[in-house]
Parts: structure tokens; C-alpha cells; sequence
């Protein structure tokens, strides 16, 4: 009864809360050192394959690196912008790093999230230093490579583009808060047990973030649509599969 | 008109497809963010932070204070994400005319 009506307290609070600053990702202080240590390992355990993705992904396609720095600076605007979520009476951000994993591949978009954390951490007042680990698995690890598994997965079986990336860009959106809550809970969960403080720090971020996740959905489809007809052979594994080349690759090959 | 050296002359239209796709696209979430805000202000919703809530709320299960990096007081922060996103479409823009722009033809 007492972890019950703690828990509702809780998530009172979660919604009611006026809040001064408009934060975003994990804030520095809230989790222990031996925590946010645990996650900047997990973190350098994807970064170095994502390093050695990034140098071979350039040695096949010169097309990757503008790519690269055009997505990396696309997460860093996307998941800066606040919306504000009227059902809720509250902002939240959408991710960008399913699009990215999709695009440029999972591993690379840990290395980019990185490093689009960092830099909003030290100049934006978003996030922050300690807490660059956690972040990075919640929304470059967790949320680019769900997506990037719901979209391999989906094209596999023939789904239309739109479909596909839309699923992978709600999935990814929606895995990126349940790890952030999981993050949080696993450490902070006390005498609560762990799946009902995640689930109460789930509920913070869900009612929010659920329509943002549509809004990540139709942005996500769109832009692989779009890529889709002007560009596929910047789709890994797509144009080669379904066949078709876009006017560039045609005269590209054509020279 | 005659084109310039770079050939800027012959797609100098004020609204070409491709701004006009875009201004449609920024004006219509522009507008959802308006209508939105002004429904919270109407009704008296804090609009806060989704992350920054939970923080507060990890901050109180944890006996600790939350804090960012650094804290960017008033306009400071609007300035900051002004000239960040600025320099973020100017990249964005240059990369993109790499990748999707339109190749002469010839």
C-alpha cells in the first residue's frame, strides 16, 4: 500500500511539476558515478564498431561522408525541438536516430549521437557530461538500432517503404524513452521493484512522447520516401534488392 | 536574363518548387506549434519539459539534485539554439545540394 501510493506521488509529480528550465535527455547529478561509469562503457563498446562502420562505409560509397555530417547535424536540430503536446500540457523532442541508423547505419548513429550529446550538453544546457554514456545508449543505441531492426525487418518482407520507416521511426522513438526510464529505474528503483519504478518513470515520459512518436512516424516514412525517389542508392540494401535506380545512379552509371 | 558564371540566373524564381514545398511544410508545423501553445496558455498548462519533469522526479527518488551541464538563463538559451540551428541548416543545406541537387544537364 506504501510503495503504491509512493508510486502515484510519484507520478503526480512527474505530470504536475511546473517546470523553470526546459531540460531535455538525463541531467547531470541524478545518477551515481557507478552508474553513469557503467553506461559510458556500454556506450564505448558500440562507438568503436561504429568508428570502424564509419571508415568503411567511406571507402565504399564517397557519397557518405556529406551524408554522415548531414544526418549527425539533422539529430542534433531534430532532437533539440521542443513541441509542445497540447493533450499533455507539456514539450517533448523527437529523436532522428532511427532515421539515422537506417540511413547511415546503427553503430555510426551511436558514434553521431555521441556527439550531437556532447555538444548540447556544453553549449545548449541539454543533458549532460556524465550522463553523455547513458544518453547516448537510450537514444543513439537503443533507439537507432530498434528502428534500424523494425525497418531490415519489415523491407525484408516486402512492406511498402512508408510503412516500414514509419514503424522503425515510432519504435525507435518510444524504445529510446522506455530505455531512458529503464536507465533511471535500474538505479533509482530503492525498495520499488524495478518494472513498476520503470513503468512509473515510463508513464512521465509516455503520454508525451506517444504523439511525438506518430510525429516521428510520418517525418521518418517521409523522409525515406523522398530518398527513395530522388536518391536510392543511398538506401543500403534497397535499390540493389527491389532493382530500381534513380535518375543520378542512372547517369552516374551511365558516366 | 543572362546566367551569372555559376548559372544562378536561369532558377531565380522567387517561390521554385522546392522553397515553396518547404515554406508550406514550415508554416503548417508552425501553425500545430500555435495552436497548440495557445490551447495550453488558454488552459492553463505549465508546457514544461516531459524530460525535465522526470528529472525532477529521479531527482526526488534519488535525494539528489539535478542539474545540466550549464544553465543558459532567459533569451541566452533562445540565442543559443538560434545560432545553433542556423549553422545546422547552412550545413545541412551545403550537404544536401551534394547529395539531392539537380545535375546540370551536359
Amino acid at each position: 500500500m506504501k510503495h503504491k501510493s509512493g508510486a502515484v506521488l510519484l507520478l503526480a509529480m512527474a505530470l504536475l511539476i511546473p517546470a523553470n528550465a526546459y531540460a531535455m535527455h538525463i541531467e547531470d547529478g541524478i545518477l551515481p558515478p557507478s552508474a553513469w561509469i557503467l553506461w559510458y562503457g556500454v556506450m564505448i563498446l558500440f562507438i568503436i564498431p561504429g568508428i570502424r562502420e564509419i571508415k568503411r562505409r567511406v571507402q565504399e560509397n564517397l557519397s557518405y561522408k556529406p551524408f554522415l555530417a548531414m544526418i549527425g547535424v539533422a539529430v542534433f536540430v531534430i532532437s533539440s525541438m521542443h513541441l509542445p503536446v497540447p493533450v499533455t500540457g507539456s514539450c517533448s523532442h523527437p529523436c532522428g536516430t532511427p532515421l539515422a541508423a537506417i540511413v547511415v547505419g546503427p553503430f555510426a548513429t551511436a558514434v553521431i549521437s555521441a556527439i550531437v550529446l556532447f555538444f548540447q550538453a556544453l553549449f545548449l544546457g541539454h543533458g549532460g557530461i556524465t550522463t553523455i554514456g547513458a544518453n547516448d545508449f537510450s537514444m543513439g543505441i537503443a533507439g537507432g538500432i530498434s528502428g534500424y531492426l523494425c525497418w531490415k525487418i519489415l523491407t525484408r518482407f516486402n512492406a511498402p517503404l512508408w510503412l516500414a520507416g514509419g514503424i522503425a521511426g515510432f519504435a525507435g522513438d518510444v524504445m529510446t524513452y522506455l530505455t531512458s526510464a529503464f536507465e533511471l529505474a535500474l538505479n533509482l528503483h530503492g525498495h520499488i521493484s524495478l518494472l513498476r519504478q520503470w513503468m512509473i518513470f515510463f508513464a512521465g515520459y509516455g503520454p508525451t512522447q506517444l504523439p511525438l512518436a506518430v510525429a516521428e512516424a510520418i517525418f521518418t516514412a517521409a523522409v525515406l520516401q523522398v530518398m527513395y525517389n530522388r536518391r536510392p542508392d543511398l538506401l543500403p540494401g534497397i535499390a540493389g534488392r527491389r532493382g530500381i535506380f534513380s535518375k543520378n545512379a542512372n547517369a552516374e552509371a551511365r558516366g | 536574363m543572362e546566367p551569372d558564371k555559376n548559372g544562378v540566373a536561369e532558377n531565380t524564381a522567387w517561390f521554385d518548387p522546392f522553397t515553396r514545398w518547404m515554406l508550406i511544410i514550415m508554416l503548417a508545423i508552425l501553425a500545430m506549434i500555435f495552436i497548440a501553445a495557445k490551447y495550453m496558455d488558454l488552459h492553463g498548462m505549465p508546457a514544461g519539459g516531459t524530460d525535465d519533469a522526470v528529472n525532477a522526479m529521479a531527482s526526488h527518488a534519488a535525494h539528489a539534485s539535478a542539474h545540466p551541464f550549464i544553465n543558459l538563463p532567459g533569451d541566452a538559451q533562445v540565442g543559443a539554439f538560434s545560432i545553433a540551428n542556423f549553422f545546422a541548416g547552412l550545413i545541412v543545406g551545403h550537404n544536401w545540394q551534394k547529395l539531392f541537387g539537380r545535375k546540370k544537364e551536359g
